[in-house]
């Protein structure tokens, strides 16, 4: 037994006294982060770190603190604070730590020992090669920003009063960048490679250096097209972002706390019949798979929208005791220094059975969104959905030149409805959570232009 | 926070690789945040964080390492590894450390303490009654109090050692509103670098009220129209839109790099001559300022555009060396587990000339953007995007109809040439502004309210038959 699950259950003993529900989880972190421009290293940055979170209930009343100082001093006035903080919280009956139950063993599949025994010069050489490939591409392309290579390893040591006692490893590490390419004009565009993965022979460099390359070619020299209604074709990384904002709309508190545009829906019809969509905490490999979540529960797999009904929607702890349901081990943690909260794992829409070509030759007139700008466009308790976006017009099933400087707008209820098309290239993204979308078509959407 | 004698020492160590610089950045941070939700108090978290990074410059490359355990063996082992990662050709010496001090005065007039975690709880319920009681239709209101201290110590083998200590207090409020199916949701905060003294100058009820009438107004909005019109913006925190438009193509990252519309533009009209635009970190009470930006360097107001030309960009320690000039006091860090970058402060387009009421009487047709989301930039193309929440039609020179779901779109250096009238009421935001480059920070936007003549607004509804412009 490792010496931070040994803290895990001492602060637990200590701090449990007259009868509180105490939670404590330990991360310990090692990280390496390596910027690079034209071949050079810029920034490298490599640490370890380390932290507790104590989490006390009493009475249906809360607090949690948290330190990077794991000294007794500091961990002793660290669990004090919690229990302060539980004092002046309000009380509420559904507010409980869960009780343990069995953890499933299984091999999650979340670890890779190569990443920890690979050198940084093994690391430094992946990354020249994802920016040499991105450079090399085409003439046009001038310069790449953002250009990094990043890896970790975590483990969770987890304790609580209830007797749940837990620990696990995970690995994770990947590269992005931004192409950069001018055009004959002077006018410049940008568009993301990305990739990344639990095990480092998953990371392929030449892939991501490539994917950067070809999306910034294909949007150079975009101007805006007429202001219209047609259909648009979403590229994996643009689906997921919309992704994020509509799986905020299907958890348990949206609909508690009435903060969903799918408020009382459930059981209805609110997406087209190619929809299925699923959260699966114990996807082989996925980032966002843990044998247990933030608070100890064992994750699961859920079936959110089938077939376009609205099914289920995904729980903690406290709204699942609400509810009268069981968690589905949705608690996820950011690290020690936050609540368990409740929010998707490794978040999904099924494939269907089209290839991207396939899906493009099909449209009459449309835009292929490459990439957009959504920062507060998209909100999950309105619905409202419009963006900025680039990409590449489409006509009678033909690219016919790029677009740029347009708006996309439709609301999240459409667009869930109007999707025509399904691709079946799935691909996971894990920046905003760990969500993954094939490539879709939407008919109906507004684009904003001259 | 640490004795000169072992910050010289590990300064030392850093070095003996052949760097050109070293530096210790010494961070010890504390919070405390009370969130209440769906009428409870639920959300109680207390932080407390610290550690140290050892950054070694060696030309071009910057190596880093960090620590949460600041013991003289741990620090000697960062500045190991951070040196270790390169080899140099240097013999710089540490020199001497000697303590410099700011002449900003960040004054705190009531601590944090001075009122117990019971009053704050308080003060937020009292929050939340006050936007449900203003209307049936309010069914969630949200409210959560923050309060941050964050004490830095910067140490570099030239010689520099820096303290600086910044305190934070801000109050973010959100309120939902139903009427059938519709759903409109408001929030905005307000905070300042302060002490509590921020919550008696403020009438926080007040506050509130104001967002719950303005999610209840958004319930009657209809779908904006979209394509080309006349925008007219708000002042205050509607200068996101410098921000997003231009701030962070401003940014020295982009301009060494050559990936910004505006390199190697100094002394060129890029704006409207209408435009003046400036960062300053040195504003008391901002959330942007500091006394010592996260490289050490002073704080400094910068001039970054002087009626319509532009006059700098905004450096930080690695880029100005890169490009053999001085900082601009622009390098921000999240905290002692990032390296710092080039980050706006406070950030805001100065006073025009025009009563901002003249500004609406005198556009045709157009939006007029009263409160908005957060916006984000394409920096490559010199694009922003910004969403309004609660945003109104401009007809014949009146303010009509709300309307929801406004996406306003527009090319940064463009548009700035466009803007063809700016109001005489400047204000910097209520102290909610958030930034993320990567890292977060803390930052200011501001503006008077402004008029730009053509930019892109999406909305599902059908554009308005080609009524345009003034």
């Amino acid at each position: 037994m490792s010496e931070y699950l040994d803290l895990a259950k001492r602060v637990v003993e200590a701090a449990s006294a007259s009868g509180r529900d105490v939670e404590v989880y330990i991360s310990r972190d090692r990280e390496l982060t390596v910027q690079m421009s034209r071949g050079q290293v810029e920034k490298l940055s490599q640490s370890g770190s380390h932290g507790m979170g104590v989490r006390v209930i009493q009475d249906g009343k809360m607090g949690y603190a948290y330190t990077a100082d794991l000294s007794e001093e500091s961990v002793e006035r660290t669990w004090r604070a919690a229990v302060e903080l539980s004092e002046v919280a309000t009380p509420d009956e559904y507010r409980a730590l869960p009780d343990p139950e069995p953890i499933p063993d299984e091999d999650l599949q979340i670890y890779d020992p190569q990443l920890e025994a690979l050198s940084v010069e093994d690391k430094i050489a992946f990354l020249k090669k994802v920016e040499e490939t991105t450079l090399n591409y085409d003439p046009r392309i001038i310069a790449t920003t953002f250009t990094q290579y990043f890896d970790g390893t975590t483990s969770v040591y987890m304790a609580n009063s209830r007797g749940f006692v837990g620990e696990y490893s995970r690995t994770g590490a990947g590269s992005f960048l931004f192409a950069v390419a001018r055009g004959e004009d002077g006018g410049m565009v940008n568009a993301p490679g990305f990739g990344a993965a639990t095990h480092w022979q998953k990371l392929d460099p030449e892939m991501i250096g490539r994917e950067a390359a070809e999306k910034t070619l294909s949007i150079l020299g975009g101007s805006p097209v007429p202001t219209q209604t047609a259909s648009v074709v979403l590229d994996y990384f643009v689906g997921a972002q919309i992704l994020a904002a509509l799986a905020m709309a299907m958890t348990a508190e949206a609909m508690q706390r009435k903060r969903s545009f799918l408020l009382d829906k459930l059981g209805q019809t609110v997406a087209s019949d190619m929809v299925t969509l699923m959260d699966n905490g114990r996807l082989p490999g996925g980032f966002g798979s843990a044998p247990f979540d933030g608070e100890g529960v064992p994750t699961s797999a859920t079936r959110l929208i089938d077939e376009g009904v609205f099914q289920n929607v995904i729980y903690d702890s406290y709204t699942a005791r609400k509810a009268g349901k069981r968690s589905t081990g949705n608690a996820q943690r950011n690290g020690h220094q936050s609540l368990p909260r409740l929010a998707p794992s490794n978040f999904y829409m099924q494939p269907g059975q089209l290839s991207r070509q396939d899906i493009i030759k099909g449209v009459e007139k449309g835009l292929f969104v490459i990439s957009v700008m959504q920062t507060g466009g998209i909100d999950p308790v309105t619905g409202d959905c419009s963006m900025g976006a680039n990409g590449v017009w489409i006509e009678n099933g033909e690219f016919v030149g790029p677009v740029g400087g347009v708006t996309i707008a439709t609301t999240l209820g459409d667009l869930l409805k109007n999707i025509t098309q399904v691709g079946n290239d799935l691909r996971m993204v894990p920046v905003f959570g760990n969500i993954g979308v094939p490539t879709l078509r939407v008919d109906n959407v507004t684009i904003g232009g001259t | 926070m640490i004795a000169p004698e072992i910050a010289k020492q590990v300064l030392a160590e850093a070095l003996r690789t052949g760097g050109d610089l070293a530096e210790i950045y010494v961070e010890d941070r504390t919070s405390l945040s009370l969130g209440l939700d769906d009428g409870r108090l639920e959300n109680a978290v207390r932080g407390a964080d610290r550690g140290a990074g050892i950054r070694v410059f060696f030309g071009n490359l910057v190596t880093y390492a960090y620590t949460d355990d600041l013991s003289e063996a741990s620090l000697l082992e960062a500045a190991r590894v951070a040196a270790a990662a390169a080899k140099g050709n240097n013999s710089a010496q540490v020199i001497d450390l000697t303590q410099r001090k700011s002449p900003l005065e960040f004054p705190i007039l009531k601590p944090f303490d001075a009122l117990s975690i019971r009053e704050k709880a308080e003060l937020l319920q009292k929050m939340d009654a006050a936007a449900r009681d203003y209307h049936d239709a309010i069914v969630q209101v949200t409210v959560t109090y923050n309060e941050v201290q964050r004490r830095v110590w910067i140490y570099n083998s030239d010689g520099l050692y820096v303290e600086d200590d910044r305190n934070f207090v801000e109050v973010l409020g959100g309120v939902i509103a139903q009427r059938d199916d519709v759903l409109q949701r408001v929030g905005e905060g307000f905070g300042a670098q302060s002490g509590l003294e921020l919550l008696d100058s403020k009438d926080v009820e007040a506050h509130m009220r104001d967002l719950a009438d303005s999610a209840v107004r958004m319930l009657d909005a209809r779908p904006c129209p979209a394509g080309e019109m006349t925008v007219v913006m708000c002042n205050g925190w509607g200068g996101v839109l410098f921000h997003e438009a231009c701030g962070h193509q401003m940014e020295a990252d982009f301009i060494t790099k050559g990936t910004s519309a505006y390199a190697g533009k100094v002394g060129q009209q890029v704006a409207s001559p209408i435009i003046t635009a400036l960062d300053d970190a040195t504003i008391p009470g901002r959330r942007g300022s500091f006394r010592f930006d996260d490289d050490g360097v002073a704080a400094q107001r910068t001039v970054l555009i002087e009626n319509g030309v532009l006059v700098d960009y905004m450096w930080d320690l690695v880029e100005a060396r890169r490009a053999g000039r001085e900082s601009t006091g622009n390098g921000r860090r999240q905290s002692f587990r990032h390296l710092p970058m080039p980050r706006m402060t406070n950030t805001f387009i100065d006073n025009g000339d025009a009563a901002p009421e003249d500004i609406i009487a005198d556009t045709k047709y157009g939006i007029y953007i009263k409160r908005m989301a957060g916006g984000q930039a394409d920096i490559a193309r010199g694009d922003f995007v910004f969403n309004a929440t609660e945003a109104y039609l401009i007809e014949n020179g009146k303010l009509t109809a709300p309307v929801r779901g406004a996406t306003v779109m527009g090319n940064g250096p463009k548009v700035l040439m466009e803007v063809d009238a700016i109001g005489n009421d400047l204000a910097l935001d209520p102290g909610q502004g958030m930034c993320g480059k990567g890292q977060v920070a803390r930052v200011s936007v501001g503006q008077p309210t402004i008029r730009l003549p053509k930019v892109m607004v999406g909305g599902t509804d059908e554009p308005a038959g080609g009524v345009m412009a003034v």
